[in-house]
């Protein structure tokens, strides 16, 4: 009885503190304002993609979230998903040329604001947002020759819901995006051929500067020290973001047929989580690995998580670090949560193929 | 021409091509002719989604169209042109879409696995397209379909017989056909999904010759040609894809009384580009084929033994190997037994060989008993225990990695029980009823492993079974005539082995796009040459991932037709009319996108007889 009365006391304050909160300062409304969306690709050929959402303490998601709000699914594969504000951006790619799209959501309710289509938008890769009301989504283009010589940074007016410009990538098929402090990293994707990191100015949305690399460069994100890290094939590059010196190179083992990927930041950005992966006649093998920004090597030796995944993500909130697992293309994969240590907490049924988690 | 309910159960009458008559125990459906004109400017699927339960995945109007016969996959149903399996070899399936009704005159559809008999890929049921010789000594005809949407077909037509010489004489068909589908849709997209443009152009050429001599030679030839060209959203120039699909089949048959030989050649042509059609995908397959079989009669025993032998050799671009062949040989020894006036037994025995493979040993054995067999009513039990297998496809063993070539044949048991009744009553009415409860086990079921590098592996086991009715009406009084039938079919298909971590997710799941329940409805009623008719087919939801975690709503379709047949002295004319999806249902392709809605067609056929000759 004791226990009882002190639960209600507490959850009565609870609740007194929610809506004291609520009215200094009013609280977005919609079923979506906190919690965990997850990207899920779905198979290519059957324009499946969605996106799922769970709230930090639950253990089942909702496995298409903007089918529920808005009455009809994405009708594409789901290739990436990031919000700022009440403003959310899910870029999506169909199989079928002139059919891909962004979709401009409310962040809270996932209804649908605008849509943004062919020929502004082919083959969307990545979206971040930068800063007055702007944001950026990298883009293949129409790539029908598969050689990667069409690819384009869209910039996005979210004022208007339009492409304002398009800065030309012309080489290698840009594919991650870091945006820091005026300045857009710009990477190509690991088989286009292209070894430019391109560096977009955002005040002007052209191109500063170019980087080369030996292989396909793929930015990572900012450190805790403000530090640009990039990934080149199975080495990381510790830049410095104003002189665009190197400040340290990192090996990742010495077997260059293997393949990193899936870099993200843990919450205080000074680890560097990943995953190592190989393929030979019997598939995909790999591990989950990490090292510190300050570290002098990478340690491949000992793995964090003895599995792989389709996508990576640390919640900045928790610091649990969500795995992306794609048991097949044509069923519904999981989210797997786990500790900083490499120690599973739970994992969750999405939808089909999670590859990226946005965290809100 | 004749006139026939259309799910009448009974032996086909093409003499030899499939050797249906060792098929007792089986369940066989003829489409008479009469229905497959109906259909005569269109694709066979859409006779076949109409009159039967096989279901069909299919990716848009005019394109990719592959069927699930039985539960089963789309490596699990035989298409035999002539007797002959036409599958591609590469891929062990058929287009449907590339299959023109106007390429056959004769379709029957054969349920349950027919492996003894039929060979490879009948685990789900085998479809029967034949040739057959004209009875005309000279008939014409032009046919013209205007559809919605821009689209439309022109066929020509000519049937020819006539004797040679005191000894010899033939009959012929030759037969051209041009459809173009242009899919102009007045929109882009139905309840927000997209409709996604495409053109289909399809054409072809179809020759028969048949040659009779009076002491018991039988000669015929048949070539057929196929194009078929499909393009995605044609008007982004960078991101259009073609696929181009041509055949080339070509048949020879020679029977002398018991005795029949048959050579033939198919060539397999696919093409894929994507943007710049300079650069085309190129994959060609070759397959020299014959057979020899000889019939024997003892009694009231029927034997059929014979052999066949083919080689393949097929160039794909995704092999490694710049060409590759194969071997592949039948042994086969069919027996019918007439045990009583009542009972029918057939075992049926067939080995094949494959180069570098093992496929299984593959019996058959089929019974039917006639539990009534009065004048104007029959009741008969049929029954069916037979092996199958499949053995796999080209890709599955030469595509490059994730090709297997130590893969092996899937095999599988059909057991099916069924009965059949027939009333005729004594007011001109004719009943047809028959149901079929079937159980259809497929191991070693091969499946591309995501877990692997999507390379490919016996992993799977596959459990389908099911429940089908079907119920045909037909009245015939003066001038009037009407009938209908009506299908059930209740249909499991699930997914028995656990191969992965994750499969645990998948096991006792309806496999995808298999409707667990479909039905059709068809019913017409005709006044000398004046004909209505209604079509209806409903399917319920089919799941769309391995765990039904997501799925397609099921749908109903309705269309309506109605001609008219003009006649004067050596001309008749037909006009038809039509309206498809009649209700403007929506529903969705594999694709996620919609199909189209109600549509209108308008055919007109203009036949030219010439008088009776006789000589």
């Amino acid at each position: 009885m004791k226990k009882q009365l002190f639960r209600l006391a507490a959850f009565t304050s609870l609740s007194l503190f929610a809506w004291s909160c609520n009215q200094s300062d009013p609280a977005p409304k919609g079923d979506y304002v906190q919690g965990v969306f997850v990207v899920n690709e779905g198979n290519f050929s059957q324009n499946n993609g969605a996106i799922s959402f769970f709230t930090r303490e639950q253990t089942t998601a909702q496995v298409d979230i903007f089918s529920a709000a808005n009455g009809t699914a994405l009708k594409g594969g789901a290739q990436g998903y990031a919000a700022s504000g009440e403003t959310g951006i899910i870029l999506v790619d169909n199989m079928s040329a002139g059919q891909d799209k962004v979709e401009i959501v409310n962040s809270n309710t996932f209804k649908t604001i605008a849509s943004i289509g062919a020929p502004d938008i082919e083959n969307p890769r990545e979206v971040v947002f930068g800063i007055n009301n702007k944001a950026y989504v990298s883009c293949w283009g129409s790539n029908a020759d598969q050689k990667f010589t069409t690819g384009y940074v869209a910039v996005i007016d979210l004022t208007t819901n339009k492409i304002t410009k398009r800065v030309d990538i012309a080489s290698g098929g840009p594919e991650n995006l870091v945006y820091n402090n005026g300045k857009l990293f710009v990477g190509t994707v690991s088989y286009g051929g292209g070894k430019t990191l391109s560096i977009i100015n955002t005040s002007t949305n052209a191109i500063d500067k170019t980087l080369l690399f030996e292989n396909a460069p793929n930015p990572i994100g900012i450190d805790a020290d403000e530090k640009l890290w990039v990934n080149d094939g199975i080495k990381v590059v510790k830049i410095n973001p104003d002189s665009y010196n190197a400040e340290a190179t990192l090996s990742i083992g010495s077997d260059a047929t293997k393949m990193a990927d899936k870099f993200t930041f843990s919450s205080d950005r000074r680890t560097v989580f990943f995953v190592l992966t190989y393929f030979d006649a019997a598939g995909e093998h790999g591990a989950t690995y990490k090292f510190g920004v300050s570290d002098a090597q990478v340690n491949v030796t000992t793995p964090l998580i003895k599995r792989v995944f389709t996508g990576l993500a640390v919640d900045p909130t928790q610091g649990l670090l969500y795995a992306g697992v794609t048991p097949s293309y044509a069923q519904a994969g999981y989210a797997v949560r786990y500790r900083a240590d490499g120690s599973v907490v739970d994992s969750i049924k999405v939808n089909v193929a999670p590859t990226g988690f946005f965290f809100k | 021409m004749a006139q026939r309910d259309s799910v009448r159960l009974e032996p086909v009458l093409i003499k030899g091509f499939v050797p249906e008559r060792f098929m007792s125990g089986l369940k066989i459906q003829k489409v008479d002719s009469t229905t497959l004109n109906l259909f005569r400017f269109q694709n066979i699927s859409d006779v076949l989604s109409l009159y039967t339960p096989i279901a069909f995945k299919n990716y848009g109007p005019g394109q990719l169209n592959t069927a699930s016969f039985r539960g089963t996959s789309a490596n699990h149903t035989a298409v035999l042109w002539n007797g002959l399996n036409i599958n591609s070899p590469i891929l062990g399936q058929t287009d449907f879409s590339t299959i023109p009704v106007a390429g056959f005159d004769q379709l029957s559809v054969q349920y349950g696995s027919a492996a003894s008999i039929v060979g490879t890929d009948a685990v789900g049921g085998s479809i029967l397209l034949g040739s057959a010789p004209s009875s005309q000594p000279l008939q014409f005809s032009i046919g013209r379909q205007q559809e919605s949407f821009n689209n439309h077909q022109t066929q020509l037509t000519a049937r020819y017989a006539s004797a040679i010489n005191d000894q010899w004489s033939f009959s012929g068909k030759t037969n051209v056909y041009d459809g173009r589908m242009n899919n102009d849709f007045p929109y882009a997209e139905r309840n927000q999904y997209t409709v996604l443009p495409s053109t289909s152009f399809q054409r072809g050429l179809v020759q028969d010759l048949f040659f009779n001599s009076k002491n018991d030679h039988q000669i015929s030839a048949h070539v057929w040609l196929t194009r078929n060209r499909l393009t995605l959203t044609p008007e982004d120039k960078a991101g259009r894809e073609l696929t181009s699909t041509e055949a080339y089949r070509t048949m020879l048959r020679y029977n002398f009384k018991d005795f029949t030989f048959r050579t033939s050649w198919v060539r397999d042509i696919i093409d894929y580009a994507k943007g710049d059609y300079s650069q085309l995908d190129h994959a060609v397959t070759d397959k020299f084929s014959n057979r020899i079989e000889r019939d024997f009669q003892f009694n009231a025993f029927q034997i059929k033994a014979g052999g066949e032998w083919a080689h393949y050799r097929a160039q794909v671009a995704g092999y490694d190997e710049a060409s590759v062949t194969e071997n592949r040989g039948d042994l086969f020894l069919l027996t019918r037994w007439q045990a009583t006036n009542r009972t029918i037994v057939s075992v049926n025995l067939r080995q094949a060989f494959v180069t570098k493979f093992d496929p299984p040993f593959t019996p058959s054995l089929g019974a039917e008993y006639f539990l009534a067999q009065k004048e104007r009513y029959s009741l008969k039990l049929r029954g069916s225990i037979g092996r199958s297998y499949r053995v796999p496809t080209l890709n599955e063993r030469f595509w490059k990695e994730m090709g297997n070539p130590e893969i092996r044949p899937e095999t599988g048991w059909n057991k099916e029980i069924g009965l059949e009744q027939n009333i005729v009553s004594n007011l001109n009415h004719t009943f047809s009823a028959s149901v079929t409860a079937y159980h259809n086990r497929i191991k070693d079921w091969t499946y591309w492993n995501p877990g692997k590098s999507y390379h490919v592996e016996n992993l799977q086991q596959v459990l389908a079974r099911g429940i089908e009715v079907q119920t045909g009406w037909y009245h015939n009084v003066n001038h009037w005539k009407s009938g209908s039938n009506i299908g059930y079919t209740f249909n499991k298909s699930s997914q028995e082995k656990a191969y992965d971590a994750y499969s645990s997710d998948i096991i006792g799941k309806q496999l995808v796009f298999v409707p667990v329940h479909s039905g059709n409805l068809n019913a017409f009623i005709q006044y000398k040459t004046t004909r209505l008719t209604g079509q209806a087919q409903a399917i319920s939801k089919r799941f769309s991932t391995f765990d039904n975690s997501q799925f397609l709503e099921g749908y109903m379709l309705t269309n309506l037709l109605a001609e008219h047949t003009f006649a004067w002295d050596k001309i008749k004319m037909r006009l038809q009319g039509q309206i498809n999806n009649l209700a403007n249902t929506f529903y969705l392709n594999v694709r996620n996108n919609a199909m189209p809605g109600r549509s209108f067609a308008l055919s007109l056929i203009l036949i030219y007889d010439s008088p009776q000759t006789v000589k």
